[in-house]
């Protein structure tokens, strides 16, 4: 079957393909303009879209007694506590930590006594710190962690690395937040504690 | 105009605009795109700084001074045909280590284990046979009565433990301060920086009878595979910070304690900040002499003004 189209229509091959285009490219970007014109004048264009839940991604390793332990066992089993913890850590250093309404006392509880004062004089090197006050909203980036865990009859003590990437907005734009820490983690009755660290926040790794 | 002519004039009417359209989409398109763009300068390069590069560490900080007494048993060494427990040995190794923990540093006074000391309830004895007589916390009362200095910790070891210790983490890197050829305890080393193994470090730790200066040689130089060990740790750990959990490890395996294992890994902590060279490294001042038959070594005047300095804070 031949389709016969009016002489004065332009050919479709061309024509109508090149204006269908056009239609739907204007309309894209008409959508997309407005939307980004409203997110710079109204809300930040994190706040636009749902956030990205926080996900940390934790290798473990364990080690324990010479004899008779089972470390993949073992890795397997103190994997989930460490996740919790180091995702509480990211939430409350960064995620929450936006607009510096907070305070900090949630993240100083996190850390064992001996090392909290230093903790509290170091909040820029462990969290959003004084940044916190002018973000308006973090999207969680990539999130990753290396843990060795030191087992006796329960995981008692941990060295972590730590790796997070996200994206900050403020009123002037948005940029990216980094944090690159080893966190030496010590099991106590409340649970994991930090009881020393050495971390690196805002230069790109 | 042809009907042909004006056809061909209307499509090209009609592609011109389309292709205006399409030129106007683009253009809004990749303005908009430019504006969401998070990275506006150079590639990959922040649209604003966040957060300016902050750095930051901290061990625990322990606002005390803390004594540990480490001792090196004779027995509980099935490797060594050394049978018994370690607990229930005599003690041949003896250094009280004082730490402070603010100021990062610290004392090590070695003992001669021929010691001639009041032992609570024995009479005045070698200070080795403490152990023998009530376990480790007699020996840690022994040496409270002695220095009048607060023990917080006792760490315990066998011949077994420290070249498991040594073996374990690699080698322990020690400046052999003499050249010793001791075939009594096993000891061929020349003098220089060195990393003994196991064996030669126990060698070292025991050699005496080939050296001048005899118990007091052997007190330092146990001290410095004390220090050396701390060097290699040091070193370890600053290439690797899980390394922490592997010496926690063999600690565990290889030593007995008092201590709670919260304060074991503060402590651990901490010396991964505490120069060697802060720690200073003594043999409490004393001279050869003899009990009886017996040949042993007196505590001279100035052991007890050491004693005295420490307990009035003082670091010797």
């Amino acid at each position: 079957m031949v389709a016969v189209f009016p002489k004065l229509d332009p050919p479709p091959s061309l024509a109508r393909s090149v204006a269908l285009l056009a239609a739907a490219l204007l309309l894209a970007a008409c959508t997309s303009g407005g939307g980004e014109t409203g997110g710079a004048t109204t809300a930040p264009a994190t706040t636009a879209a749902p956030p990205r839940p926080l996900e940390v991604t934790l290798r473990t390793t364990a080690r324990g007694p010479e004899r008779g332990f089972d470390a993949k066992r073992a890795a397997k089993r103190a994997a989930p506590g460490i996740e919790r913890f180091l995702d509480r850590y990211l939430t409350v250093a960064f995620v929450d930590a936006a607009g510096g309404e907070g305070g900090w006392d949630r993240l100083l509880a996190m850390f064992d006594e001996p090392v909290r004062a230093a903790a509290r004089k170091q909040l820029d090197a462990l969290s959003l710190g004084a940044a916190a006050p002018a973000v308006t909203a973090v999207q969680p980036g990539r999130a990753s962690a290396r843990a060795a865990v030191l087992y006796g009859s329960r995981p008692v003590a941990a060295t972590v690395r730590l790796a997070f990437d996200g994206t900050a907005a403020t009123a002037k734009g948005s940029g990216q937040v980094h944090l690159r820490s080893v966190l030496q983690l010590l099991w106590t009755r409340g649970g994991w504690r930090i009881a020393a660290f050495d971390s690196r926040t805002g230069a790109p790794a | 105009m042809s009907r042909r002519g004006s056809s061909r004039a209307a499509r090209r009417a009609v592609a011109g605009m389309a292709a205006l359209g399409v030129a106007a989409a683009l253009a809004t398109a990749a303005a908009v795109t430019v504006a969401r763009r998070p990275a506006a300068g150079a590639e990959g390069t922040p649209a604003i700084t966040v957060q300016r590069a902050h750095a930051g560490s901290a061990t625990p900080t322990l606002k005390r001074r803390i004594v540990l007494l480490t001792i090196g048993s004779d027995a509980g060494a099935p490797k060594f045909g050394r049978g018994g427990s370690a607990e229930g040995g005599r003690a041949d190794a003896l250094h009280l280590v004082v730490l402070d923990t603010v100021r990062r540093r610290g004392l090590m006074m070695s003992f001669p284990r021929d010691s001639y000391v009041p032992i609570p309830g024995h009479g005045t004895n070698k200070i080795n046979a403490a152990m023998a007589f009530g376990g480790p916390p007699l020996l840690v009362a022994t040496f409270e009565r002695l220095t009048g200095i607060p023990i917080d910790y006792y760490v315990l070891t066998s011949f077994d433990g420290l070249t498991d210790i040594v073996n374990r983490v690699g080698g322990v890197q020690v400046n052999v301060d003499m050249n010793i050829r001791d075939h009594f305890a096993g000891a061929v080393l020349d003098k220089g920086k060195r990393t003994l193994r196991g064996h030669q470090a126990l060698a070292y730790a025991r050699a005496r009878k080939t050296l001048p200066g005899g118990d007091l040689s052997r007190s330092r130089h146990q001290g410095q595979i004390l220090m050396g060990g701390l060097g290699t740790y040091q070193r370890q750990v600053a290439k690797d910070p899980a390394r922490v959990m592997a010496w926690l490890a063999i600690m565990r395996d290889e030593v007995r304690s008092d201590l709670p294992f919260p304060e074991l890994l503060r402590l651990a902590l901490l010396a991964t900040k505490l120069p060697p060279s802060k720690i200073r490294s003594q043999v409490v001042p004393s001279a050869a002499g003899s009990a009886g038959s017996a040949s042993v070594v007196r505590l001279l005047p100035g052991a007890y003004s050491l004693f005295a300095r420490v307990r009035a804070g003082k670091l010797g």
